[in-house]
């Protein structure tokens, strides 16, 4: 019997459609379809000027806004051959790992709503919220940050705000220890999630799996280490590792990485403390390129052109891989934007860790999945 | 006949209704009263389960860090009125592919066996209509009745989720039907009847909590799979099912579901309370204050069964749903052998006539 | 270099209490929970009320909020039409196409007064247009309520973005500095006609038309036909804007970087 899991249904989280053929209780074949959140972003990015993209990199994956801010802004600056001050490369590690925390907490409220837990769903949901607000202080938005800017960031950290990312930084570790003992120390828990949707690390190397998924199966792959971007390389921290490809391994990788990203904040802030500076790289025009002609104004033509230049930018975004290649063919807009999503990826390769298991089994592994169809689709 | 009890107060209106016409039968105003007296049961178990509704979404709240219901009257009291009445007010729709009678004489038989039960089911001296010597076996006959009328809704409304629910649904009601009783024969073994109101006064001065800790233990797990309430909510897990076997169903007829569900839920609760927690009755060395006031039966068989209840609440609060596979092996594999040693170990309390912790009691059990 | 992530011991399952950790995690919440919870009750609490604030930040052991949040909040504009330029970088600027510029009473007949009207049905808030103000004029306040019972109303002219100005809530203070040696208006001064377009549109009026020789005709050479003026452009006083760009009917103007 085929069901349809989706497009509207609780288990996607997004806008998908898995359709499941079951026996019983057992899925015997799957067939994800997605498609429905497609809103051709790199299309539209051809029509807009650089820093207008930004706008839209908010709304790709709508956990993760600013990571992918980072990513499309690291290609860009390298297609209009900016360089951003030092500052910068730091500050955007520190939002980038906030975000990270606050996407892997709302990966987290996620995951055990599949499970059926409801209390953590919203400790989580509680704790991403301080981590908003520091978003909110600095960037003025919750969800659409819009901070990046080509150059370097919209504005440096308003006064005091490093000590209050200190504290919240160690409330934050109080409460992993709180997470972990409502789901790993739950007998429950445990024989809902171990042995289940195993992949293991040479099927996700076949597949291209990246993130918390491929960590999961024992591969040691961050692009943080690999291919150090920002300030990634002057800064420690460990790749968090698993072995059991499961759906555990998942959750525990996801958890000792929240905790790295905390180790990376205390050290980014403590760094930022002491090495105050520009956040805007000179040289650089506020707005680049020719933005639309407003209304009434459709005869108007900003012409502004660029050498050249090609940016291919990849960083370890909270779901995997992410790469952005921006190519500047010397006109106002970027003649082509193209972004690889590392869930679509993660998404594709369903068949092979959900055949054989159950009806039931489902929402817990395509949550630790950690599905963002924003940027499945883009 | 006294109006310390329910069926008095019932009796006495009907009386006075009477004597306003001359010339009554006796038998009618029989009748009346009985009508009277399940209006009445009626009303309080309605409004008892809205209130256990109410109860739930307030300790929910506290569990998740938040308040629940707050802005419809006192603390939200009057929230769950609210919704009844949004619900009532709700156009019923039905699938145009379902089966007419199935879909909607699945919910509400589900509503009325719920309803029934509450006429067995004794809650102060002299607050029920009489005492049936089979009342548990009754009461438990007709809250087995459910997973039948469940599967019914779930199969004539036609949807592939809705029949998964109730699949599941039968499965794991049949599953835990089995441990319950046997539970319940290790508390018919110590108290030697099936008269809930004996039941009860067995347990003056000792809980059966305590002897029966096993009982206790596999007629909690079984009654949470009863109730369908999480960690054993997989006919209705929203994960993958939807709403499960209600996916169809909208308006009225999803709250007979709702209603029926917190029914039941409150039938569990007071089942525990009557069967392991000493009824109405505290036991007669507390000082006598605490039972000597009008309705302090009703009292603290309210306070009893609100506390079960909120043990309910708090493991909804702290667990995951099972699987279920894994829900039917802990059913088959660990319930019905603890239930069975409970009944072993009530079997070997009875022969020794002498209960744990009170000291030797002589002529229990007999 | 490489942490593995393992379950530590204190977090696994109590092996005879099976579900014992999650539950007494549970029941220390809901205890914690009793004195209050951390959720805000909207309407009647309010984040951005300071005195609020401070009972219920993470330093007071409610972490609700972690303190000064709002000042940078992106809400409701905020407009000064007494010094605003009309010089349209706002509605350039916009991602969403929801600026329109309208004529607002103060401008002489020849150059009307043009500022900005939002249609907040359009807007995704992302500032561009204040970071691109050059006056400072457009800015964002910490208002967030915008409930309208009818469409229209979400567009709000230059007179009600006044309005908001005028509430003096508190604006988004963080200005955008413009950076050293950005790229500044150009001349290809051999295609210039001297159409003064440019100088008349400028919205600083930094631009002013000065005299070029004429050339003498060589024998045979045809001398354009044109006005002897060439654009100067003051370039402290320059919003770069593009005003002077787009106008321009010969394209002799262009983004060129700094001389």
């Amino acid at each position: 019997m085929w069901i349809n899991m989706g497009p509207q249904h609780p288990m996607t989280h997004g806008l998908w459609n898995l359709r499941v053929k079951i026996d019983g209780e057992i899925v015997r074949d799957i067939d994800p379809e997605m498609g429905y959140l497609h809103r051709g972003i790199e299309k539209i990015s051809e029509d807009r000027h650089y820093n207008e993209i930004i706008t839209l990199m908010d709304r790709t994956c709508y956990v993760a806004g600013i990571a992918w801010e980072h990513l499309y802004i690291q290609a860009a600056e390298k297609a209009l051959h900016v360089v951003p001050p030092e500052r910068t490369l730091y500050l955007r590690v520190l939002v980038e790992e906030m975000q990270r925390l606050a996407s892997h907490i709302m990966w987290y409220a996620a995951f055990v709503q599949d499970l059926g837990l409801m209390s953590p769903f919203l400790y989580g949901m509680r704790d991403r919220d301080l981590l908003l607000d520091h978003f909110q202080s600095f960037t003025g938005g919750r969800l659409t940050y819009e901070y990046m800017r080509v150059g370097g960031v919209r504005n440096d950290l308003p006064p005091g705000t490093t000590d209050r990312i200190r504290k919240t930084m160690d409330w934050l570790m109080d409460r992993f220890a709180e997470y972990d003992r409502l789901c790993l120390g739950s007998q429950i828990f445990r024989t809902r999630c171990d042995d289940l949707g195993v992949l293991k690390a040479k099927d996700c190397v076949t597949y291209g799996v990246t993130g918390p998924m491929l960590r999961a199966a024992g591969v040691k792959r961050d692009l943080r280490k690999d291919r150090p971007y920002a300030a990634y390389d002057r800064l420690e921290f460990d790749i968090a590792l698993a072995d059991t490809a499961d759906v555990t391994a998942r959750y525990l990788v996801r958890m000792e990485e929240m905790r790295q990203s905390v180790r990376i904040i205390r050290q980014v802030v403590d760094w930022l403390d002491h090495h105050p500076g520009p956040v805007m790289a000179a040289n650089v025009p506020r707005w680049l390129g020719a933005p639309y002609a407003p209304i009434g104004h459709e005869g108007y033509l900003l012409k502004r052109h660029y050498s050249k230049g090609v940016g291919l930018s990849a960083i370890e975004e909270p779901h995997g891989e992410a790469t952005a290649y921006v190519v500047n063919e010397g006109g106002e807009h970027p003649y082509r934007v193209k972004f690889r999503s590392p869930v679509f990826v993660n998404l594709s390769a369903a068949k092979s860790y959900l055949v054989g298991y159950h009806v039931a089994d489902i929402p817990p592994i395509m949550g630790s999945v950690d599905v963002c169809v924003g940027e499945v689709d883009r | 006949m006294s109006v310390q009890s329910l069926y008095g107060v019932a009796s006495l209106i009907a009386t006075t209704l009477a004597s306003l016409v001359p010339g009554v039968p006796g038998y009618l105003v029989t009748l009346l009263a009985d009508l009277i007296f399940g209006a009445i049961l009626l009303a309080a178990s309605m409004i008892n389960t809205i209130v256990l509704i109410w109860y739930e979404r307030k300790l929910l709240g506290r569990f998740m860090d938040r308040r629940g219901a707050m802005h419809v009257g006192y603390a939200g009291l009057l929230q769950n009125f609210a919704d009844g009445l949004k619900l009532f007010r709700k156009n019923t729709y039905m699938p145009s592919e379902a089966d007419r009678l199935g879909f909607y004489t699945g919910p509400t038989a589900y509503m009325v066996s719920s309803l029934v039960i509450f006429g067995v089911l004794p809650i102060s001296t002299g607050w029920d209509n009489g005492s049936l010597p089979l009342s548990l076996l009754l009461a438990l006959v007709i809250f087995s009745f459910a997973p039948l009328f469940i599967f019914i809704s779930a199969w004539s409304s036609n949807n592939k989720y809705s029949l998964m629910g109730g699949m599941r649904s039968a499965a794991q009601m049949i599953a835990y039907e089995v441990p319950i009783l046997i539970a319940v024969v290790a508390v018919v073994v110590v108290s030697g009847s099936f008269d809930l109101t004996t039941i009860v006064m067995e347990q003056q001065n000792y809980w059966f909590a305590i002897p029966l800790v096993l009982a206790l233990i596999v007629f909690v797990a079984g009654m949470l799979a009863e109730m369908e309430r999480i960690p054993f909510d997989l006919p209705e897990a929203e994960a993958e099912l939807v709403e499960g076997w209600n996916t169809e169903y909208g308006g009225m007829l999803f709250a007979f579901f709702m209603l029926a569900d917190y029914l039941r839920a409150l039938i569990g609760s007071i089942l525990i309370v009557l069967l392991f927690l000493g009824g109405w009755t505290l036991p007669t060395y507390v000082p006598s204050a605490l039972t000597n006031f009008p309705l302090a039966g009703i009292f603290w068989f309210m306070v009893k069964t609100y506390l079960v209840f909120g043990v309910f609440v708090w493991v909804r609060a702290s667990l995951p749903r099972v699987r279920t596979d894994q829900l039917l092996r802990v059913g088959w594999l660990r319930m019905v052998p603890l239930a069975l040693a409970s009944v072993v170990l009530a079997a070997a309390l009875v022969v020794v006539k002498c209960l744990p912790l009170i000291g030797c009691v002589p002529g229990i059990g007999s | 270099m490489a942490a593995s992530a393992k379950p530590k011991e204190e977090e696994s399952p109590n092996p005879v209490l099976w579900v014992a950790r999650p539950m007494a995690t549970a029941a220390r919440q809901f205890v914690k929970s009793l004195v209050r919870p951390s959720t805000i009750v909207y309407p009647f609490e309010r984040l951005e009320d300071p005195k609020f604030r401070d009972q219920v930040r993470v330093e007071s052991g409610h972490p609700i909020g972690i303190g000064e949040v709002w000042d940078n909040y992106r809400g409701v504009h905020a407009l000064n039409i007494a010094t605003c330029i009309s010089c349209n970088l706002c509605a350039f600027s916009c991602p969403d196409l929801c600026i329109e510029m309208v004529t607002v009473p103060g401008g002489d007949p020849k150059h009307p007064k043009k500022c900005p009207q939002i249609d907040y049905g359009k807007c995704s808030y992302c500032g561009f247009c204040s970071d691109a103000c050059p006056e400072g004029c457009l800015t964002m306040t910490t208002r967030y309520e915008l409930s309208v019972s009818r469409r229209p109303e979400m567009v709000f002219s230059p007179q009600k973005l006044h309005e908001v100005f005028e509430r003096k809530l508190p604006m988004n203070p963080i200005r955008v500095e413009r950076p050293e040696n950005e790229d500044a208006i150009r001349l290809d001064a051999p295609l210039c006609i001297g159409c003064n377009a440019c100088a008349r549109d400028c919205p600083t009026n930094c631009i002013t038309m000065v005299d070029t020789p004429k050339p003498t005709a060589k024998p045979g050479e045809k001398l354009p036909r044109r006005i002897w003026k060439e654009p100067v452009v003051n370039d402290s006083d320059c919003v770069r804007c593009g005003t002077c760009i787009s106008v321009c009917p010969k394209e002799c103007l262009f983004w060129g970087t700094h001389p």
